[in-house]
């Protein structure tokens, strides 16, 4: 069979959208360089956002703020994905309904009812309300649900688990090696995929962290921004690379067949 | 294929237990049924208390007044005040215009870097970068967008000293519905790339090529064949693309400082500004939000289950 | 408290080095409505603020719901009566007055008043540095523009035509003014208090930026240092009071551009550096400057927050 050739309105598409995107970005570089006087160029901005110790503080928090989320996720919901799967397809209403949920009530009144439920109706302990990786790590897993879960749905999709199952209990082997020797590496690619969108949002989640007076990278993006002219600019280039590679990493660490496999038994 | 691997080893599990009694090891066959509800139980735990009891105490407070007795008050006056209303469908509109332009934009983009002759790090790139753009929100944008399309933005300028046209004294303006909803598809858009891509590879190269032998056009095959199998999960991004829009509100903001009326610009507003008000009121705003979601959310289940119906 | 409002880098730092003890600023952007949002929604935390610095507006009647700790600082007698709560609850601590800023690498002159705004010589658009439905700074250069077009305290309307005059006439920009829409191009002229207009001269290094207080029409407004009644560190946040109505800590205030309350005081006793008077405006564009009281801006308040959208925003 010839092998297909790139198509021409592929090629027009992606750069149009490659136009689309990419400008603005440049827009920004470009700004964010004229920082000298009457607006001649020098790098500046970028010296100045490096050396701020609150850049590298909030960064940090972000970060591990995205891990503790990831990791949460996973463990709540492979399992319930696994059994929806294997045992219980009559709970699976239910289940999409709760991940599809954070959808239907945005973070702004998401963060609305934490705040009264567990400042107010519930006198949550001050340890929960204090901390970021309490009270705004639960309410970012629950960002991540619908992501998370879809991408765990269509991956158990893709292989057959009941024979998995059957074949790793007839050779002797109790649940918990079941689950951990072979049902979880042959989900390894949706589990990243999930993973990764989960970076994502939470490297970029502003509307909570904020209403609920936390100090995380996007919030002090949107400080940096209200105070200063060219840091800001840069800041908002660097914020975007660094997400960016984060992603590019995790593909990485994830990527080859896994992820052809997963993909492909991925028809919604 | 990737998927031989199980079916091989399903193969050989059924031909060893045609043979061999099922072994029931501790009796679980009764007892694995509760075992499995263990599994499930932290997920319903956990959403529970982190998503349906907070939603919960704000849908209640909607309906209750200064000391907490039950009262349509607050739901009635945001349907009757103007500016409420006109911000409700300021942001449907806004939703609808950017979920169909994003969701058809996003398609294209997509099928463009899936479809098999394109090179595989085009839809590597595509992917990764729909990720984080779809999170680029709020003020970085905003002023990208302001400095791009702005009043000097660099593509204003190009525009105006190379075709001699300014966009600005034609009526064009950022700073208006037209100019919000361009910068919203710059999250709707990957938000739709990264939701139908998984789809489009369920399109099977085999269908193609069997159309093709058959005679097919590729207008034929994408009427009959392509269009009909993607139209599930078609509806379902277009419908996240509906709410993700109408829940956006950093961008908005950064954008119009509130010269656009949008409904969660008002709720942010109440909750965290100078208005001092009835915060009941900001939740009867936000119950009305729920409800513009939750309808869209339910016309996307019958939707769905009309357009599947053919695939059983 | 932002670093670049009222010179308040310098006066935390110079708190520190002194006292040892550090202002930890959750959220330095917050609007005061916020500022009291934050000490109802942390309280009993750690993180709950132990003093706000808020519009009066947002004085008054926290106070009168408990929220605020009752405290005299040292040289509370000579702060003006007008600036204080005579129950303790809160001080006033500085005043401004509403001023013009241009990006003069755009536009071609800072106007001189609210009219020379609308001149058809003026080739710039001009911008409130907020929404003023939802921000004190904003709702003052509405008042201010009103008292130059024949408005008065009790009568914010010519303020708001004002303004729909100017939309009308494609020079008023109703979006986010940030630092980079000015140094952009995209807000070359901004309205915002005259601390903040010249203290951004330090902000704005690679074009010249220049400011100006409106001949007519002079509006002035004051912000106010309370205690959270709840706070976790009630006697670091006495202390902070005291350090900033000492005269160290107001003449901080002053070399921020700001009046501070007890500047008359202050210059009575001539303690006042030469070069910090000659840094500020010349006094006579301050001599008329009206401050209204609380009832009348709660009154103006709930006229913007019902004619604004649909006189000048067609909304």
């Amino acid at each position: 069979m010839r092998r297909p050739r790139f198509a021409i309105s592929s090629v027009v598409w992606l750069t149009l959208g490659a136009a689309y995107f990419v400008i603005p970005l440049a827009a920004t570089l470009l700004f964010s360089l004229q920082s000298g006087k009457n607006y001649s160029y020098n790098l500046s901005a970028y010296g100045q956002v490096i050396h701020d110790e609150e850049f590298w503080k909030t960064l940090r928090l972000s970060v591990v703020l995205s891990l503790e989320t990831i990791l949460i996720s996973l463990v709540l919901l492979v399992p319930t994905a696994y059994w929806v799967h294997l045992k219980l397809p009559r709970v699976r209403p239910y289940i999409e309904f709760l991940t599809i949920l954070p959808f239907v009530v945005p973070p702004i009144i998401l963060v609305v009812g934490l705040l009264k439920f567990y400042n107010g109706t519930v006198h949550a302990p001050l340890w929960f309300l204090e901390s970021p990786y309490a009270f705004l790590g639960s309410a970012y897993v629950v960002l991540a649900f619908p992501y998370v879960y879809r991408s765990l749905d269509a991956g158990f999709r893709a292989i057959d688990i009941h024979t998995l199952t059957e074949a790793s209990q007839s050779l002797g082997a109790p649940w918990r090696t079941t689950l951990a020797r072979v049902i979880i590496p042959n989900i390894r690619a949706a589990a990243l995929a999930g993973a990764f969108l989960t970076l994502a949002i939470v490297m970029g989640e502003f509307t909570i962290a904020s209403l609920a007076l936390f100090t995380t990278f996007p919030t002090y993006i949107n400080l940096v921004n209200s105070q200063q002219v060219y840091e800001a600019a840069a800041l908002s280039l660097i914020s975007f690379g660094i997400t960016w590679a984060a992603m590019i990493g995790l593909l990485a660490f994830g990527g080859g067949p896994g992820r052809r496999r997963a993909a492909a038994g991925a028809a919604d | 294929m990737g998927s031989e691997g199980p079916r091989r080893l399903g193969h050989l599990v059924t031909a060893v237990s045609a043979e061999v009694e099922r072994p029931g090891p501790n009796g679980s066959g009764r007892r694995r049924p509760s075992l499995a509800w263990l599994g499930v139980v932290p997920f319903f735990a956990y959403a529970t208390a982190f998503l349906l009891l907070p939603s919960a105490v704000v849908l209640i407070g909607a309906f209750q007044d200064a000391e907490g007795g039950f009262t349509t008050k607050n739901v009635s006056e945001v349907i009757h005040t103007p500016q409420y209303r006109h911000a409700f469908q300021t942001s449907i509109e806004i939703s609808l215009v950017t979920a169909v332009v994003g969701g058809l934009f996003g398609l294209l983009m997509a099928y463009a870097a899936v479809r098999a002759g394109t090179p595989r790090i085009f839809r590597h790139g595509l992917t990764t970068f729909s990720g984080v753009a779809a999170n680029f929100a709020g003020v970085p944008l905003a002023f990208a967008f302001i400095a791009t399309l702005g009043t000097l933005g660099i593509v204003t300028k190009f525009l105006d000293n190379h075709f001699g046209i300014n966009i600005y004294q034609h009526g064009f303006s950022l700073f208006t519905f037209t100019g919000v909803s361009i910068v919203y598809l710059y999250f709707q858009i990957p938000l739709m790339i990264l939701v139908i891509a998984p789809a489009l590879d369920g399109l099977r190269t085999e269908w193609r090529e069997a159309s093709a032998n058959l005679g097919g056009s590729s207008f034929q095959y994408w009427r009959h064949v392509g269009i009909p199998v993607l139209l599930p999960s078609i509806l379902g991004a277009a419908i996240l693309l509906f709410g993700n829009s109408f829940a956006a509100y950093a961008t908005a903001y950064a954008l119009t400082g509130g010269a656009v009326n949008l409904v969660p610009l008002i709720i942010g507003q109440n909750i965290g500004g100078d208005v001092l008000s009835n915060p009941h009121l900001s939740e009867a705003l936000a119950f009305g939000m729920i409800v513009v979601i939750g309808v869209s959310m339910v016309l996307y289940a019958l939707l769905h289950r009309r357009a599947s119906r053919w695939m059983r | 408290m932002p670093d670049d409002w009222a010179n308040y880098v310098e006066i935390k730092s110079t708190f520190k080095k002194k006292y040892g003890l550090e202002l930890a600023d959750e959220d330095p952007q917050a609007s005061s409505g916020a500022e009291v949002q934050a000490i109802i929604s942390l309280k009993g935390q750690s993180r709950a603020p132990d003093v706000v610095d808020v519009g009066p507006g947002f004085a008054v009647g926290p106070a009168n719901d408990g929220l605020y700790a009752k405290y005299f600082n040292t040289n509370f007698k000579t702060v003006p009566r007008a600036m204080k709560d005579g129950r303790g609850f809160w001080t006033g601590d500085y005043t401004g007055v509403i001023a013009f800023g241009a990006n003069l690498s755009v536009a071609n002159r800072v106007p001189t008043s609210w009219a020379d705004v609308l001149s058809s010589d003026f080739n710039a658009k001009i911008a409130l540095n907020d929404d003023p439905r939802k921000a004190n700074a904003a709702f003052s250069g509405v008042f201010s523009a009103a008292l130059a077009n024949g408005g008065s305290l009790n009568d914010i309307t010519p303020g708001i035509d004002y303004f729909a005059r100017l939309a009308k006439a494609g020079k008023f920009q109703p979006i986010n003014v940030t630092p980079q829409t000015v140094a952009s191009g995209q807000t070359p002229v901004t309205i915002d208090w005259d601390y903040n207009q010249l203290g951004y001269r330090k902000t704005y290094t690679n074009f010249k930026w220049a400011v100006t207080i409106p001949k007519t029409g002079a509006y002035a407004g004051y912000y106010c240092q309370a205690i959270n009644a709840t706070a976790p560190h009630p006697w670091a946040a006495r202390l902070w009071e005291e350090f900033l109505f000492s005269d160290q800590g107001q003449l901080l205030w002053l070399k921020g551009f700001t009046h501070p309350a007890r500047f008359d005081d202050l210059l009575k006793r001539n303690v006042v550096p030469k070069a910090l008077l000659d840094a500020l405006p010349p006094a006579s564009l301050y001599a008329g400057a009206k401050v209204a009281s609380l009832g009348q801006i709660s009154r103006a308040k709930a006229i913007v927050a019902a004619q604004w959208g649909p006189k000048v925003l067609g909304a």
